[in-house]
């Protein structure tokens, strides 16, 4: 009995240790840290640490880990304490810092209804002044590019850089079922009938499903619609025949096994698992910054892109930055966190580390720089965005801080027309109403 | 070795009595300092107070506050990054009028509680009851059979069913190699909710070590004397363990009905909700509306909802444990 009662307080006592280390390892570093920092301010009395959030896959922690090196040699009154994560918690992250009072200096934003919000609570500085006395210099920049980040008045972010939808095609799948390339001026009923061709010849999947949420916006917008009204309070189209049309579409290739249904898409595990990267599937309907993620994972695959099908893809297609540099209100160092955009935009270096990842580079003298020494995918990128330039229409910017909501509603129909528990008719008719009722909430 | 065993889970009735003996000496003890001078007992609180200060701050701080707050909240609009405006009803009105997602998410957790609670406690039981009756290397067995509820509610045992039911998963190539058919556990509708109801039950460890402790302190008595009066096993099971054993099926059956019903991980991490909210249990909604959606008023009355589930169920437990829970009289 004793020596049992004596090992199991040897253990408890060892439990605690270790317990107790843990803490203290982490108390450590973060004295460690401050250590650091009030050293350093003492030596130098201009050092200014600014708090840096953004999130991204561990290759763009990296690259921006370096471009954060690069940045703070050239300027050594400024550190930059850095965190990042993947997209999934980040906004999480950022609200619960946005109700302390305590969002990072600097913040990758994201377009949309993310931007919107953010624009709705008065978060955001706005960048004018800097802008205006040549802190931040957008020389060079289209101004459509710069509207992006524009919200009533305010300048509250600028792009990374440009991204487009884009269908990221496997070559060597469509040569091995003897199927031509398309070109960039294709119908969805073209589409349907490469991907019928491919799947009858090699057995494959003939295209990927989509993301409803990236290419029915698109679909409404290539028929002459769009997804909310100018002033965000409805659905921006009225007649449900247009959403019943697309589900139509989508679930007979399903039916006909064509694609994957949304039980195959769930177990996807991260870009490197994606059917195109592995010849599953000859088209993938997705964002063009993440053809080098793709590229880079498809062994003994050639990949290649082109603009989505439609009657009018001009008027489908749009640019939009692919994130953009916020910086927040509360911020005590909003002009050094200038100075960072600054460096970011204009340097060019920082596009060699970083690629196309964080989109195209919104200046032209920096694109022009570049060019010589791409590699073949970031030139592919580079090529895309232009050819998108000269065939696109202005981004639709209505998005109201609801439209994550709604978004994510529609994913849910669209599941349930795949699955089959409801018509296309029905999903559409159930969008609406989900949608309006969420609107006037 | 067994008596050494039932003398370090529970210890016996004399060992309790004495125990009982010291405290009322110790009050009274009490009884003469407070004749002596209420200063000192003021001093005595006081000192008291300070040493459990620590969890004191941290219950009003870090437990009560947000607790009561959150009822607060649940009567806003509050949406994490502006101010909380009050609205009264709407949140709650909203919730049971027209909220289809609600409604599918109750239904799932009462379906997954319903069934998996149930699951865990019979297999907690049928491996105690097998423990029980091993001799040699008790300990070891005890911990195998416990480590999965240790790593239980994880994200990595979560991350590791997720692979061994994807479509090319373990389960399916087992499934293919001995010639039977394959199916998409996790994107079927259908059947999505079953493996999580079954991971569920796979952690049985804490109530089965709580079920073990209770066998052991059936006296060996009863089954000899009824094995005189020529009882077999099965119905020893019945008439011996099964109503000695009441009070802690009815603790095992509360603790594990809370703990259902505050699911969260698995569908989380597993199934992400789907296939078609069909794994989309009440906890996960709750977050998803939280931080997802930013619409923390109303995932605070969804907090609120739950806890007058939870306590209701366990209310009727109670109530109902009259009829069915035998306490042994004390003489």
């Amino acid at each position: 009995m004793k020596i049992k009662i004596k090992i199991l307080f040897l253990f408890l006592f060892c439990t605690m240790l270790l317990i107790l280390a843990a803490c203290s390892d982490s108390d450590d570093k973060e004295k460690g840290n401050s250590n650091d920092e009030s050293s350093k301010k003492e030596g130098d009395d201009e050092q200014v640490t600014l708090r840096m959030t953004w999130w991204g896959s561990q290759s763009r922690h990296d690259q921006t880990q370096e471009i954060i090196d690069l940045f703070e040699e050239e300027n050594p009154d400024i550190k930059i304490d850095s965190e990042f994560t993947g997209w999934d918690g980040y906004f999480e992250k950022m609200a619960a810092s946005a109700a302390g009072n305590n969002l990072p200096d600097i913040m990758q934003q994201n377009f949309g209804e993310y931007l919107n919000q953010y624009a709705d609570k008065e978060l955001l500085a706005d960048l004018t002044p800097f802008i205006e006395d040549g802190l931040i210099n957008l020389d060079g920049v289209s101004d459509t590019v710069i509207d992006s980040g524009i919200q009533e008045g305010k300048v509250l972010g600028i792009p990374t850089g440009t991204n487009a939808l884009t269908v990221i095609y496997n070559k060597t799948l469509l040569d091995e079922a003897g199927v031509e390339v398309p070109d960039e001026d294709w119908t969805w009923d073209e589409h349907n009938q490469i991907a019928n061709d491919v799947h009858n010849a090699t057995g494959e999947y003939g295209t990927r499903h989509f993301d409803v949420d990236l290419v029915f916006e698109y679909y409404l917008r290539e028929k002459g619609f769009k997804l909310f009204n100018e002033d965000g309070t409805d659905l921006g189209y009225e007649d449900d025949q247009l959403l019943t049309d697309y589900f139509t579409m989508v679930k007979k290739l399903i039916d006909e096994d064509i694609s994957p249904g949304p039980d195959v898409i769930q177990q996807i595990q991260g870009i490197e698992d994606e059917l195109v990267v592995h010849g599953k599937s000859p088209f993938d309907f997705r964002w063009s910054n993440q053809l080098g993620a793709l590229a880079g994972a498809a062994e003994g695959q050639k990949l290649g892109m082109t603009m989505l099908p439609g009657e009018d893809i001009t008027k489908g297609m749009y640019l939009k930055p692919a994130m953009l540099w916020s910086i927040s209100e509360n911020s005590e160092y909003k002009e050094e966190a200038a100075r960072f955009i600054d460096f970011f935009l204009s340097t060019t270096k920082v596009y060699e580390i970083g690629g196309a990842d964080r989109g195209v580079p919104i200046k032209q003298e920096i694109r022009d720089e570049l060019s010589p020494s791409l590699n073949e995918v970031d030139q592919q990128v580079y090529d895309y965005i232009d050819l998108v330039t000269e065939n696109s229409s202005p981004i639709d910017s209505n998005f109201p801080p609801e439209s994550s909501e709604i978004l994510s509603k529609l994913e849910e129909i669209d599941e349930l027309v795949m699955y089959g528990e409801i018509s296309p008719e029905e999903g559409a008719i159930q969008f609406r109403e989900e949608a309006v009722s969420i609107l006037g909430r | 070795m067994i008596l050494v065993n039932q003398d370090l889970f529970l210890p016996n009735f004399r060992e309790v009595k004495v125990l009982s003996h010291k405290n009322t000496q110790e009050t009274i003890d009490l009884k003469i300092v407070k004749k002596k001078g209420i200063k000192r007992e003021g001093y005595q609180n006081k000192t008291g107070y300070m040493f459990i200060s620590p969890f004191l701050i941290g219950l009003l701080g870090l437990t009560l506050f947000p607790i009561l707050y959150s009822l607060y909240l649940s009567f806003t609009d509050f949406d994490l990054l502006g101010k909380a405006d009050w609205i009264g009803l709407d949140n709650y009105v909203r919730m049971f009028t027209t909220d289809e997602t609600f409604k599918k998410s109750l239904n799932v957790t009462l379906f997954y509680a319903g069934i998996a609670v149930p699951l865990r406690l019979i297999f907690a039981l049928a491996v105690a009851l097998a423990l029980n009756k091993v001799v040699e290397m008790v300990g070891l067995y005890r911990t195998l059979l416990y480590l999965p509820s240790i790593v239980g509610g994880s994200i990595a045992v979560s991350i590791m069913w997720k692979q061994l039911f994807g479509n090319d998963g373990a389960v399916n190539a087992i499934l293919e190699s001995i010639g039977l058919t394959t199916y998409s556990w996790l994107g079927d509708p259908g059947l999505a909710i079953w493996t999580l109801i079954v991971l569920y039950g796979w952690q049985f460890g804490s109530s089965m070590l709580i079920f073990l402790a209770g066998l052991r302190n059936i006296p060996q008595t009863y089954y000899e004397a009824s094995s005189v009066d020529g009882a077999g096993p099965i119905k020893q099971f019945f008439i011996i363990t099964i109503p000695l054993l009441t009070p802690v099926i009815l603790f095992n059956t509360i603790m594990q009905v809370i703990q259902g019903f505050m699911a969260f991980t698995p569908s989380f991490i597993i199934t992400e909700g789907g296939p078609i909210n069909s794994t989309l249990l009440y906890v996960l909604y709750m977050y998803r509306r939280a931080f997802e959606y930013f619409d923390m008023g109303y995932a605070s009355a969804m907090a609120w909802f739950m806890l007058v589930i939870i306590a209701a169920f366990t209310a009727l437990i109670f109530k109902s444990s009259s009829h069915w829970v035998h306490y042994e009289s004390d003489d």
